[in-house]
């Protein structure tokens, strides 16, 4: 115990030191300190702006040709209307002429009016984001509704009343609203598989090092293998918890700062409206997930003679962990986070604390569930970690090519 | 203290590295223990600081089975490395601290080796600064700061300049004087017979000579003599194919027994012009190539 101790603080010690850990800790907190006093920022230059121009900014001019419909001026005030970023100019010119002008960029793009309820939309790059016709369709749409229902002996009053109705309506969640949790599940899915993967693979290329440095030669007769290892994973453990504690510490801290501008924004509201409880599991799995990914790491490390080595080492491992992380992604995406393959992952030690951390935080999970999940996930720690650091013993004293799997069995049963 | 190990055995897979090997160190004496590469010295040296265990066969402390919560050992890696990019301070601290010494312990134990050595200078710079040879004065005060009972040194000597050799000779002697039990594993023969005592020679996992380095000498079969002598060509040919020569004036009269060599000599010294005749005494050296040449 007192070794494992000495290490763990030699060990936590080296990380705290590391230039480029202190370097990537104040990188993220800065980055995120921008982040979050952006619209500060954003407001400060927005006012000096508005004080030299106070001109309305527009996307450009779009073309109204109306050739083919009555009441072209009732047409236009529709259009600038709905299209409040464009310049709505009425035009009269054949359809080959405006081609030319948006192909010029005179204009930006241009609806000719067939009849009213057909128009060709003419635009020289189509966006992905291009919504245009979409909006142009409602306006035609209500447009023939309303000439329909005046014609019919409504009043254009009755007729706008009509057309113009509000529909109220109310949604009640009665378990998790998963477009309110899908963004700090994410933002937390991804800081637990960039932790994961970055500190496990320095674990890796640690112990690598200690063993083709030939330190590794006095601390195996200096340190019981077991302490070395939980000594060296924890440490690493702690060190990537207090970074990620550094990020998501300021991130919250200047949130709080800067609350009155982040009001309006649903989906930052929403990342810092995170339950309590919600946390206490996400630190269960981080912890619980380190440890079993960075004990495999560290027993590929062992097992590597050359630092060159180890990308090849561990890759079996980061696909294991990548693949975990697919299927995590991609039922968050689908939305259908209690599928089959969600609910075998969730008990599986290796994806668990991504996938039974998202179910968490997505879905309704009963209690017994995520317990036992956590039982098998502790288990499986424990487990992972005794047998790293038989291969770990094992591991470090043999030199030369990177042993099989095999060799690595049969001289854990020799030893 | 007398540190025993008994019919150790020991096997990685099919291959049997130990067969049951035993020896003997006491406090106060160097003990020598040589072998070809790959004899069996480095498992036997992982065994007894509990690396690995043995399949069969035991370790005692003066009569006891050794219990390494009590017994310090310190060891000197042939295979040499610390941590280049450290500071050499922090590292050797962490290196005392786990063989059990407290922080302040640790710093003043190593802050004496450190002057000892020649090396306090270099107390704060990282590891990676220091020459080959004065990293490997770092690397002995690793073995040496937690004060351990027991000093294994595997290779001491290698790639140190005379001057760090005669410092490390020094250091291994006031060891020596200090009661610790020091175990030397070396291939220049040179140095075990400067500081051991006693020695054992391993050949292909068991023990082929074991005992006190005068004794073996001593009882070393005394049936060759050494003749030096200008009429070296006139004795070679008249003794035929019982001597040989060793060089242009020197040749080896190898005798039927050891008994015959006082009447050889006088032969010899009346029918020759002599300048020097006597019975072979061999050096550790020649005991090692003849004990240790048939392995494999």
């Amino acid at each position: 115990m007192k070794q494992f101790g000495t290490i763990f603080k030699f060990e936590l010690k080296s990380y705290l030191k590391n230039k480029i850990f202190v370097g990537v800790t104040v990188f993220l907190v800065a980055a995120i300190a921008v982040v979050m006093f952006f619209p500060n920022i954003r407001e400060a230059f927005a006012d000096k702006e508005s004080e030299t121009s106070e001109s309305r900014e527009i996307d450009g001019v779009m073309l109204l040709s109306t050739g083919g419909v009555e009441n072209a001026d009732v047409f236009r005030q529709s259009f600038a209307e709905a299209f409040a970023g464009y310049e709505v100019l009425l035009s009269e010119e054949e359809p080959d002429v405006i081609k030319e002008k948006v192909v010029s960029g005179e204009a930006e793009c241009a609806f000719v009016l067939d009849s009213p309820t057909s128009y060709t939309y003419y635009v020289n790059n189509l966006s992905m984001y291009d919504m245009n016709t979409g909006t142009a369709d409602e306006i035609l749409k209500t447009m023939y509704g309303f000439n329909a229902m005046v014609n019919g002996g409504m009043t254009s009053e009755e007729a706008g009343g009509v057309l113009g109705v509000q529909i109220e309506h109310e949604t009640e969640s009665l378990g998790k609203d998963q477009m309110q949790n899908f963004f700090y599940t994410y933002i937390m899915i991804f800081a637990l598989y960039m932790v994961i993967l970055l500190y496990g693979q320095m674990v890796a290329t640690n112990v690598a090092t200690e063993k083709s440095s030939r330190a590794m030669e006095l601390l195996i007769t200096s340190a019981k293998p077991v302490s070395m290892m939980f000594g060296k994973v924890i440490a690493s453990c702690l060190a990537g918890f207090l970074q990620i504690l550094a990020v998501f510490g300021s991130a919250i801290l200047f949130y709080n700062i800067n609350q009155a501008q982040w009001e309006g924004n649903v989906i930052v509201a929403s990342v810092f409206d995170m339950p309590l409880n919600l946390l206490v599991y996400m630190l269960i799995f981080f912890v619980l997930g380190f440890l079993i990914y960075a004990f495999m790491f560290g027993a590929i490390g062992s097992m590597a003679s050359k630092l060159e080595d180890i990308n090849t080492s561990v890759m079996p491992v980061t696909l294991l962990f990548v693949a975990g992380f697919i299927v995590v992604m991609m039922s968050m995406s689908s939305g259908d986070v209690d599928s089959l393959l969600m609910r075998i992952c969730s008990y599986v030690p290796f994806t668990s604390p991504m996938a039974m951390f998202t179910r968490i935080a997505m879905s309704t999970v009963p209690l017994y569930e995520v317990v036992i999940s956590i039982v098998v996930l502790i288990g499986g720690a424990v487990g992972i970690g005794i047998v790293s650091a038989k291969i770990y013993r094992v591991g470090v004293l043999l030199y030369g090519t990177t042993p099989k799997l095999g060799s690595i069995i049969k001289a854990m049963r020799n030893a | 203290m007398k540190l025993e190990l008994k019919n150790i055995q020991k096997s990685f897979g099919e291959k049997e590295v130990l067969k049951g090997i035993s020896i003997t160190a006491v406090s106060g004496r160097a003990f020598g223990l040589l072998g070809r590469n790959g004899a069996g010295k480095t498992t036997t040296i992982r065994i007894l600081m509990n690396v690995f265990g043995a399949e069969s066969g035991d370790i005692f402390i003066d009569g006891s089975r050794i219990d390494y919560a009590k017994v310090g050992i310190g060891y000197l890696p042939e295979e040499r490395g610390l941590y280049p990019k450290k500071k050499i301070i922090d590292q050797l601290t962490y290196f005392a601290q786990l063989h059990g010494m407290k922080r302040p312990d640790a710093v003043k134990s190593i802050d004496y080796w450190l002057d000892r050595l020649e090396m306090a200078e270099y107390r704060n710079k990282r590891l990676d600064t220091l020459s080959k040879g004065n990293q490997q004065k770092i690397q002995l005060v690793t073995a040496l700061a937690h004060n351990p009972d027991i000093v294994i040194l595997d290779e001491p000597f290698s790639g140190l300049d005379p001057v760090n050799a005669m410092i490390l000779k020094d250091v291994v002697k006031e060891e020596i004087a200090n009661g610790k039990i020091v175990l030397f594993s070396s291939h220049q023969m040179n140095y075990i017979e400067e500081f051991c005592d006693s020695i054992a020679i391993l050949n292909s996992g068991t023990i082929v000579l074991q005992g006190d380095i005068h004794e073996i000498k001593h009882n070393y079969v005394r049936d060759k003599l050494v003749v030096r002598s200008d009429q070296a060509d006139a004795i070679a040919q008249s003794l035929g194919s019982c001597c040989f020569r060793t060089n242009d004036r020197e040749l080896m009269v190898r005798l039927k027994t050891a008994e015959d060599k006082r009447k050889v000599m006088q032969q010899l010294t009346e029918a020759y012009d002599i300048d020097e005749i006597g019975v072979f005494e061999p050096s550790l050296n020649d005991i090692f190539v003849e004990y240790a040449k048939d392995q494999y």
